[in-house]
């Protein structure tokens, strides 16, 4: 099939009424979970995964697949009017685009969020369909070396684009690769650090992890501070932008998007590192830098491009390699195995309904954004008034239905439960559960990469650096560590701290 | 942060020990054949390396800001309170059934942040229950325990 023959194979899938709804669906409890604190993107997938399971894993993922970039849509709105980020992708928005509803002009802001989303996100599937053929292709010729560097090299760079500590975050991927070797043996098929106990046979399950991680955690969190929101009270007006407006966001819309997209490909990169990259090169290129940070639309305008470009980017590495570059497209991996498919370079041979569908949704999936988010803004509005009281049991009490009913065993809640515990005591101690829950979705595939490398090498280390790929990978993996030690790259992660704080 | 950081490395040593010594029971292999013990070996010695890092340098830094409470403010309580309620929710389900159970906890969870209004605590509770229900058991097809009155 030609690449617009697939595309019109995509259109075909997508537009069956069932993907239909789960497009909408998605998108609409992106923009929710986006609007709403308290649950982020990975929760509310990891909430929903097993409710998919009766269905296809074209329309699993295609339900996924519109949380991820709702969310990115939907934590605009609170940043802008309430000046708090839904989401850690819209921190940097919170600048400018409160900046601009204090002047007046919440509507052209909320308005050049959603378009430049919605550009970024159709520039981004443009990519994604030209990118991920030639490099499923080229992932053929991939052996174990290759793959165990490139995740090695995702992990590092997961670590140290971590908030806090790098030591933090390297031990939390550790720990991560430990939980992922709980459960029966790839090679032998015996148990490993199950202590007895049946349910651990499978392993710890993803679905309690990240709910408790990621979902519990942030409610316990919550629960130990008052939430009292004030929305800026101004009318909505105007949400289309203005001419003037457009002038001066056109290019950082562009630049927002490709750097989104390219950072959104690299493994460990991801939507919230794009915007805080794109919203400092915007700065540093403007003729009137001091506008940014006083209601700049290119500051709102760059970021919200560029956190839509990354989510449609980061499905490249996960659907061409079949390996996921941040926490989110570890849900996505996981939900693909759950579903019985494969994540690799030959998946869009063997499944192309799922990814042509996929990629067709994702046109789909931005127009519904649009199309049904901007009227629907008075909504948003109000769902931000409703009260965390009421809010928090609710979205306990889908996280205890989520867990429970993947297995209907009550061991799955006590999982959660505990991760949720561990997970609110890690944030008090400066850990984070990104590092942590990407390395448990990639141990068992690193562990099998490297005990597969180490028997075809006869149990010499130098297979990783005598094959060109995998020696890039990690020489670029060790660079990144080390650079830490070294005094300017030391100055320049600072001042990211700084940056970011 | 200096005490924290302390602590929290000594607990990422132990669990580093632990798995060190479970993985050297399970077999770490050779490098010629690798055992199933192997990557979490390598995984908790670096572990246990890195968190005996972080605790030399909490204790050699010079940190004259006094800590910030591990459970400051009268609020941690309320996590614990609901933690507990969560455990309990978990324990007493299959027997209770859904229906039954889950309107307790949440008359207990909307309890937690509104007290003044018993009347409200309790209408809510009862439809959170029913509509979950609804949703999850009719809909979507969730299979939640009926417990001891076949509800």
């Amino acid at each position: 099939m030609g690449l617009f023959d697939s595309i019109y194979f995509g259109f075909q899938v997508t537009f069956q009424p069932i993907n239909i709804l789960f497009c909408g669906v998605g998108v609409l409890v992106g923009t929710l979970v986006g609007v709403l604190p308290g649950i982020g993107p990975a929760g509310a997938m990891a909430l929903l995964l097993p409710a998919t399971f009766k269905f296809s894993p074209t329309s699993t993922l295609i339900l996924l697949a519109g949380i991820y970039y709702g969310v990115q849509y939907g934590g605009s709105t609170t940043s802008i009017l309430v000046n708090i980020p839904g989401e850690a992708s819209s921190v940097i928005t919170c600048i400018d685009g409160y900046q601009m509803a204090r002047q007046g002009r919440a509507g052209p802001a909320l308005g050049i969020a959603a378009w430049g989303s919605f550009i970024a996100g159709t520039i981004a599937n443009i990519g994604l369909m030209l990118v991920s053929l030639p490099l499923a292709h080229a992932a053929l010729r991939f052996g174990p070396p290759e793959y165990f560097a490139l995740m090695c090299m995702g992990l590092v760079i997961v670590t140290y684009l971590a908030q806090g500590s790098i030591l933090k975050a390297i031990m939390m991927a550790l720990l991560g690769l430990i939980l992922g070797s709980i459960g029966l043996d790839l090679i032998t098929g015996l148990p490993r650090f199950t202590f007895g106990i049946n349910e651990l046979s499978d392993g710890v399950g993803i679905i309690p992890l990240v709910m408790g991680l990621f979902g519990i955690s942030e409610i316990f969190e919550n629960l130990e501070k008052s939430l009292d929101r004030e929305i800026f009270k101004t009318r909505i007006k105007n949400l289309m932008p203005s001419l003037k407006d457009w002038g001066e966001a056109k290019w950082a819309i562009v630049r927002g998007s490709l750097i989104g997209f390219v950072l959104g490909i690299l493994p460990g990169g991801g939507a919230v590192v794009a915007t805080f990259v794109t919203y400092a090169i915007e700065k540093k290129i403007s003729k009137h830098p001091e506008r940014f940070g006083h209601g700049a639309i290119e500051g709102v305008a760059a970021p919200e491009s560029a956190n839509n470009a990354a989510a449609g980017g980061s499905l490249i590495p996960l659907l061409s390699l079949g390996i996921p570059p941040n926490p989110i497209m570890a849900i996505f991996f996981s939900a693909l195995l759950i579903h019985g498919i494969q994540p690799g370079p030959l998946l869009i041979k063997q499944s192309p309904e799922l990814f042509w569908g996929l990629v067709a949704s994702l046109y789909l999936g931005n127009t519904l954004l649009l199309v049904l988010n901007l009227p629907l803004i008075g909504m948003w509005v109000k769902v931000l008034k409703i009260p965390y009281k009421i809010l928090f049991p609710l979205i306990l009490l889908f996280c205890l239905i989520g867990a429970y009913s993947i297995n209907n065993v009550v061991f799955d809640l006590y999982v959660m439960i505990l991760f949720g515990f561990v997970g609110w005591i890690m944030r008090k101690f400066g850990y984070e559960g990104a590092p942590l829950i990407l390395a448990y979705v990639l141990g068992p595939l690193l562990e099998n990469a490297l005990r597969q490398s180490l028997l075809i090498s006869r149990g010499s280390f130098l297979i990783f650096v005598s094959r060109p790929i995998s020696a890039v990978a990690l020489v670029f993996a060790l660079l990144v560590l080390l650079s830490n030690v070294f005094p300017y790259f030391k100055k320049q992660r600072a001042k990211y701290e700084e940056f970011k704080e | 942060m200096k005490t924290l950081d302390q602590t929290s490395s000594l607990f990422w040593l132990l669990v580093s020990i632990s798995v060190l010594v479970e993985s050297t029971r399970l077999g770490i292999g050779t490098l010629h054949d690798p055992g199933m013990g192997f990557l979490t070996f390598g995984a908790s010695g670096i572990m246990g390396i890195l968190s005996l890092i972080v605790f030399f340098q909490a204790t050699l830094k010079k940190d004259h800001v006094k800590a910030e409470p591990f459970f400051a403010g009268p609020l941690w309580k309320r996590v614990i309170f609901v933690l507990i309620l969560l455990v309990i929710w978990s324990r007493v389900m299959p027997e209770l059934g859904y229906l039954i159970s889950t309107f307790l906890l949440m008359g207990f969870l909307y309890w937690v942040l509104e007290r003044k209004k018993i009347w409200l605590v309790l209408l809510a509770s009862v439809l959170t229950t029913l509509f979950t229900y609804l949703v999850f058991s009719k809909w979507l097809n969730c299979q939640f325990p009926e417990g001891l009155f076949g509800f």
